[in-house]
């Protein structure tokens, strides 16, 4: 039964709704277990929906739904000691939103039905929005306002788009049930405005919860605000599901004839995007902040890579399971370094290296990852993206992307080394723990891992994913 | 013989116009519960709808009792809390405001009518007031300064899409979909609600232009 996936953690998270908060903490830790292990099985194929209309195991969910799970595993080990530390004001309805976040999020990878789809991705806003607003002060209160209503016009955009995708069905004349499937197998006969304006739509809906620029204003300040557990799960696992959506609406596209137009599409709002996390990443004097608008930038290389195609579609998946495990590594790092100085301002941080080494190793070594430099991940993904996009004859892309890039490392760097070796005080607040290091370590070990050694059946799960829309040499 | 479909799609125009002209909150949420039952009914007055099964009665049961009864009611609470009875605050004035649902409307048959898309026979209309009506909610959302006001934007940009998806299109087969998408924009306007409650115990106002701490 492929639903558990998401009934597991709902049916945890109620109970952590009821249970006293010592419990939930530990329902936090073996809920994660739980959906790892059925993330497995439904990884080898051996759960089987039981309302196949609506759900369904896709590669490319498949792929997203190990990913969020593995660091849900790693985030609630954290969460375990952060929510003693930091005092979190209300702890239950954190431990139950936790939860609930975590199976809205599975629910988003197992949809076959668009609007199944949409009504998942609604759900992950709702859910996770009393996440932002744990600490309860006037600034987090305002970064929850502008998530919840930018996030749910945005995504009621994304709605409309879906309804002008059905509306291309209906002309059809075909009466059967409402699926991914059915959609691309009818492609070919869709009326090519609506679904043009429908993928405009879905594009500009989803892509506000992705973080594409423009409409990316939330993010900064939801990511940001946040306590670091739940920075890390919005970063690392929401952003991909938001992409999802937008992805399985472009291989509807590429079924259509219509791929170059939503390609297209998908590389201008990438670059947007990677240019304004360039430049706000260059100015920027809050480390979180700085994460928050790396992730901006890390998003629209996947909208790139998805948008040039052939070796950079491969590129783009890698990019996002990197992505994954480095940023929500930077961010318990960043949450490390939060509960040991008590401020997020870059200036007001300093000496990393003697008064936090260990977080110190993980931090800069993070940032080495997210930076796109060897032995992480994110180095080969963003090579195999330049070399398709050049294949493909975009050098004005190709030039934008590199100066972006560029420009991203050159931001981070200064805020990175500053608050590594400048001199200063030493942290008045809590010191580093093993519980608390051992995530991010383990997070940033597993991308080295997967970069060395990539196990055979990942590999091919990214290839069935992008061969819909024309494998390595489309 | 009345033509019951046009009357509903006239009514609703009628809301969207009224909205923009309305300076009471409380009667604001009136027109909004009147908007809601409107564009609850209108999927019954279309060839080939109605209420074939159980399951549609009961499905649309609901809806009414959730945009006409529900969110209003939720959204009265807010507005009792917050102490707010009067003063929508424009950023744009009430007369500037019909005019720009004015051009809306023009905007919105002009569009239906020089696209030469491929609808179903007589559905134009529909598709005329849903744009109106979206484009209205994202201009209220825009042109006022109180944090409900927006809420009530997003309500009324819900009702436009549901009217293209509900009435434009023939995929209505599937109840058990439309009510996940209802319960969605319940918890939605749920959620929204606690929050402004918070703000005003935090502000003491619901004004967003006191939301402008965080920014780069």
């Amino acid at each position: 039964m492929l639903e558990l996936i998401f009934l597991l953690p709902f049916a945890a998270g109620i109970a952590a709704f009821i249970l006293p908060t010592v419990l939930g903490r530990v329902l936090l830790l073996a809920t994660a277990i739980g959906h790892l292990t059925l993330g497995v099985l439904g990884w080898t194929g051996r759960l089987t929906p039981l309302f196949e209309h609506f759900f369904g195991a896709s590669p490319e969910g498949l792929l997203i739904l190990m990913v969020t799970s593995f660091i849900f595993t790693c985030i609630a080990i954290y969460a375990f000691s952060y929510a003693k530390e930091s005092e979190l004001g209300a702890e239950r309805v954190f431990s139950g939103c936790m939860l609930f976040f975590l199976g809205t999020m599975s629910m988003v990878t197992v949809a076959e039905h668009p609007i199944v789809l949409w009504i998942a991705i609604e759900a992950t806003t709702l859910v996770s929005a009393p996440l932002i607003y744990v600490h309860r002060s006037q600034r987090a209160l305002e970064a929850t306002w502008k998530y919840v209503l930018i996030c749910s016009v945005g995504i009621a955009l994304a709605l409309l788009g879906s309804f002008f995708v059905t509306l291309a069905l209906d002309m059809v004349e075909l009466h059967e049930p409402l699926s991914f499937a059915l959609l691309n197998s009818l492609a070919t006969q869709l009326d090519p405005i609506w679904l043009k304006v429908g993928f405009s739509f879905i594009v500009i809906g989803f892509g506000t919860k992705m973080g594409l620029a423009p409409m990316h204003t939330w993010l900064p300040d939801a990511h940001s605000e946040a306590p670091s557990p739940a920075s890390a799960l919005l970063s690392g696992a929401l952003l991909n599901c938001a992409f999802l959506g937008i992805y399985k609406a472009h291989i509807l596209m590429v079924n259509a004839g219509l791929g170059e137009f939503s390609g297209n599409l998908l590389v201008v709002f990438g670059l947007a995007s990677m240019v304004v996390g360039g430049i706000f990443i260059y100015k920027q004097s809050d480390y979180k902040r700085m994460l928050a608008y790396s992730s901006i930038e890390n998003m629209g290389i996947i909208a790139v890579g998805v948008g040039v195609g052939g070796v950079g579609l491969y590129g783009a998946f890698i990019h996002l399971i990197h992505h994954s495990l480095i940023k929500s590594s930077l961010f318990l790092s960043a949450g490390n370094i939060l509960l040991a100085f008590g401020t997020k301002r870059v200036e007001q941080v300093q000496g990393l290296i003697r008064s936090m080494p260990k977080t110190f190793v993980s931090f800069l070594a993070g940032f080495v990852g997210i930076a796109g430099l060897p032995p992480f991940g994110l180095f080969v993904s963003e090579f195999l993206i330049i070399v398709a996009a050049v294949r493909g004859h975009w050098y004005l892309s190709v030039a934008i992307f590199v100066l972006a890039l560029v420009l991203v490392v050159a931001g981070a760097g200064r805020v990175v080394m500053g608050m590594s070796f400048n001199e200063g005080d030493a942290p008045s607040g809590t010191g580093e723990k093993f519980v608390r290091l051992a995530p991010a370590y383990v997070l940033l070990l597993a991308s080295v891992t997967l970069c060395v050694w990539m196990p055979e059946s990942i590999y091919t799960t990214i290839l069935h994913s992008i061969q819909a829309i024309g494998g390595f040499h489309g | 013989m009345i033509n019951f479909l046009e009357v509903i799609l006239v009514l609703i125009l009628l809301t969207v116009l009224l909205s923009l002209g309305s300076t009471r909150l409380v009667a604001l949420v009136r027109i909004m519960a009147l908007q809601g039952v409107l564009v609850s009914l209108t999927p019954l007055l279309l060839k080939g709808h109605g209420l074939a099964s159980l399951g549609a009665v009961a499905f649309y049961v609901a809806m009414l009792a959730i945009k006409g009864v529900l969110i209003p009611a939720m959204l009265i609470r807010a507005v009792k809390s917050v102490s707010i009875q009067r003063e929508i605050e424009p950023f744009v004035g009430y007369h500037a405001s019909i005019l720009m649902g004015l051009i809306f409307l023009l905007s919105a048959v002009f569009m239906t009518n020089s696209l030469h898309l491929s609808l179903p026979e007589g559905r134009a209309l529909i598709l005329i007031c849903a744009v109106t009506t979206m484009a209205t909610g994202l201009f209220l959302m825009l042109a006022r300064k109180k944090a409900i006001t927006q809420v009530i934007g997003y309500l009324m940009l819900e009702n436009g899409i549901y009217l293209i998806g509900n009435a434009l299109s023939q995929h209505h087969s599937l109840y058990i979909v439309e009510f996940g998408v209802l319960l969605d924009l319940l918890v939605a306007v749920m959620v929204m609600g606690i929050i402004l409650t918070n703000i005003n115990h935090a502000f003491d106002d619901v004004d967003t232009t006191l939301l402008g701490q965080l920014k780069d």
